[in-house]
């Protein structure tokens, strides 16, 4: 058996070619030769033929900024489901859970729904509407504040069906012909929208978390064996219960906020990190980080080349994350834990 | 003999309901301290308190003379450590990756596990004879087998003082002996004391120091089980006639009055057929 490290470095292998392999693909196709010049005229400030001039805007003002959100988003959001997985004991636990996804999906349609043609409102909307919703989850679970990882989650259901029921509202009463088909795009995600700006903003949230959850990843273990023994072993919960779920949560929801719901990417990825790197956090986290990459990277790509015209990317990640989870499930049983 | 543990005036209640009251005792090192108590008594509730899984209500827990509520609960898993009794599945993790758990209050928050750790997590699991377990999935362990990894993981944390929920559960005839000898050997050779809740009160008979009786949520009686384990106390704590079986000159075990007596006649087979035929028309 390889060693972590060595798995971790092939996989980052693949990765880079991966980037360079989806940077050429599209509608416009650069070649190798092309990339390299690009590359090297960006360094040294040369000026660009101008045969190549139309390539160099779609390579540095589409493709780039749109991998790289890729990488960004696909890492984060299957990071939050691991956490999630880690903190809820639950094979089955995704970052919708506590209603972030639904919160987000709500807080978007709303902007789109409102009178203000703005499309900084619609992100910020989503991202606020989705801490809300997580927040109001674990205030409503604190409530009641019986046996809580039970509790979260039913209060969890009850905060997703109440966004969900809100965002209905919002479809009925939304222009059928101009603001339904935003809406429903915005459900299935898409990375067709994506800035240098988004990914600025979007970079720096997503490294630190990934970051916390790395260097917590042997705290994650003990937590993971739940409440009592946790607390036996010197931790205290319900402290870093709240901690994560809200680091983990900031990174779902910036994420929808920028590129809609992209479906089952939190739910199959830490169970290929696991199939791999085992289930211990601090090798499998790195390892979900590196997995989501290059799994919605891979989407992406797809979704943009396999027609000419553009698929959502939701549809890709969901049409091949369920018969993934699927096999997983045939080949983890009888681990104890599917 | 030093003092370990002190438990002064400890009460506890739930929404109203008291559940510990006023509850007093020491545990002395080394000395292998057993709970007995029916189910409902406020056995597991009382070790909760005692490492402040539970918050105390009134009263005072003393780890060696310091106050837990002055502790953190790194500090106090450092002292104490906990079998616990619940065997919920967990992750598919390794046996040797759940006993190096044990280091966690001695690591810092970020900080994983090194070889000097997982070198202590394999001797404790060498020390229970259990080293062969290390490297298995701990989901796909016997009972038992779980037992002894839990307690070497509490090995792994502390050497002073371990807290046993019914460590005995659901485990077979031969594990039970198996387990409780291995957790007495820890307290004559590594001098760490014990404090367990015990279902069976021939088991702490035959392997505890000490004992504390608890009953109706107070303490019934405490004190050296030479003096405390009396036919009139266990019958009392358990609410059931007592008989009792001499096994040496010290010890003796307990059995319900009516099954000493021997099992009530079988029915005559002919007597019940035709009862049943009677019954039938």
């Amino acid at each position: 058996m390889r060693s972590a490290k060595g798995k971790l470095l092939i996989l980052s292998l693949v990765l880079l070619i991966l980037f360079l392999v989806s940077v050429s693909m599209g509608r416009v196709f650069i070649r190798g030769t092309d990339l390299l010049t690009l590359v090297i005229n960006f360094f040294s400030n040369n000026e660009t033929a101008k045969d190549l001039l139309s390539r160099e805007l779609v390579f540095w003002w589409i493709r780039v900024p749109r991998c790289c959100m890729a990488i960004l988003v696909g890492s984060g959001l299957a990071v939050s489901g691991a956490v999630y997985q880690a903190l809820f004991r639950n094979p089955l636990v995704s970052p919708d859970i506590l209603g972030v996804s639904a919160g987000c999906t709500f807080g978007a349609a709303l902007g789109l729904v409102l009178p203000f043609d703005s499309f900084y409102l619609v992100h910020i909307l989503s991202f606020g509407f989705g801490l809300v919703a997580v927040s109001m989850s674990m205030a409503l679970a604190r409530v009641i504040a019986l046996k809580s990882v039970m509790i979260l989650v039913l209060a969890g259901m009850v905060i997703l069906s109440f966004f969900n029921a809100l965002l209905m509202i919002l479809k009925y009463f939304s222009d059928p012909y101009e603001q339904l088909p935003s809406i429903i795009f915005w459900v299935m995600g898409s990375l067709s929208k994506v800035t240098w700006e988004n990914v600025l903003v979007m970079a720096p949230f997503t490294l630190a978390g990934i970051l916390l959850f790395v260097a917590l990843g042997f705290r994650l273990n003990i937590l993971s064996l739940g409440d009592i023994q946790a607390t036996s072993l010197g931790m205290t919960p319900s402290f870093f219960r709240r901690l994560l779920i809200l680091a983990s949560s900031f990174m779902v929801a910036i994420s929808v906020a920028t590129c809609g719901q992209i479906a089952w990417i939190g739910l199959i990825i830490p169970h290929m990190a696991r199939a791999i790197a085992g289930p211990e956090h601090e090798r499998m986290i790195p390892m979900t980080a590196l997995l989501g990459a290059i799994f919605l990277l891979t989407a992406d790509t797809l979704a943009r080349t396999i027609s000419t015209a553009e698929i959502p990317v939701g549809i890709i990640t969901a049409l091949t994350g369920a018969p993934i989870f699927g096999y997983l499930m045939v080949k983890n049983r009888g681990s104890g834990w599917l | 003999m030093a003092i370990v543990l002190e438990c002064r005036d400890l009460s506890f209640s739930y929404r109203q309901v008291p559940v510990l009251d006023h509850i007093s005792f020491k545990v002395h090192a080394g000395r292998f301290c057993a709970i007995l108590g029916r189910n409902g008594s406020g056995k597991t509730t009382l070790l909760h308190c005692l490492n402040k899984i539970i918050p105390l209500d009134s009263g005072k827990v003393l780890i060696f003379g310091k106050n837990i509520t002055d502790l953190n609960q790194n500090q106090i898993a450092r002292q104490i450590s906990l079998v616990p009794q619940e065997h919920l599945d967990i992750f598919p993790y390794r046996v040797i990756d759940v006993v190096v758990m044990g280091r966690a209050p001695f690591l810092r928050l970020s900080q994983r596990p090194g070889p000097a750790d997982y070198k202590i997590a394999h001797d404790a699991l060498n020390f229970l004879n259990a080293g062969s377990l290390a490297l298995k999935n701990f989901n796909q362990i016997s009972g038992g087998e779980r037992q002894m990894c839990l307690l070497a993981r509490a090995v792994t944390q502390t050497k002073h003082l371990m807290l046993l929920d019914e460590p005995t559960n659901h485990l077979d005839f031969n594990n039970q002996y198996h387990l409780l000898s291995a957790i007495k050997s820890l307290c004559r050779s590594k001098g760490i004391s014990i404090v367990a809740t015990l279902h069976d009160p021939n088991m702490a008979a035959l392997f505890a120091d000490d004992l504390i009786m608890v009953k109706d949520n107070t303490l019934m009686e405490q004190g050296p089980a030479r003096q405390v384990m009396t036919q009139k106390n266990i019958s009392a704590l358990y609410e059931i006639p007592l008989g009792t079986v001499k096994i040496n000159e010290q010890k003796k075990l307990f059995f319900p009055e009516s099954v000493l007596k021997g099992p009530p006649e079988p029915m005559d087979p002919n007597q019940r057929t035709k009862e049943e035929t009677k019954g039938g028309s």
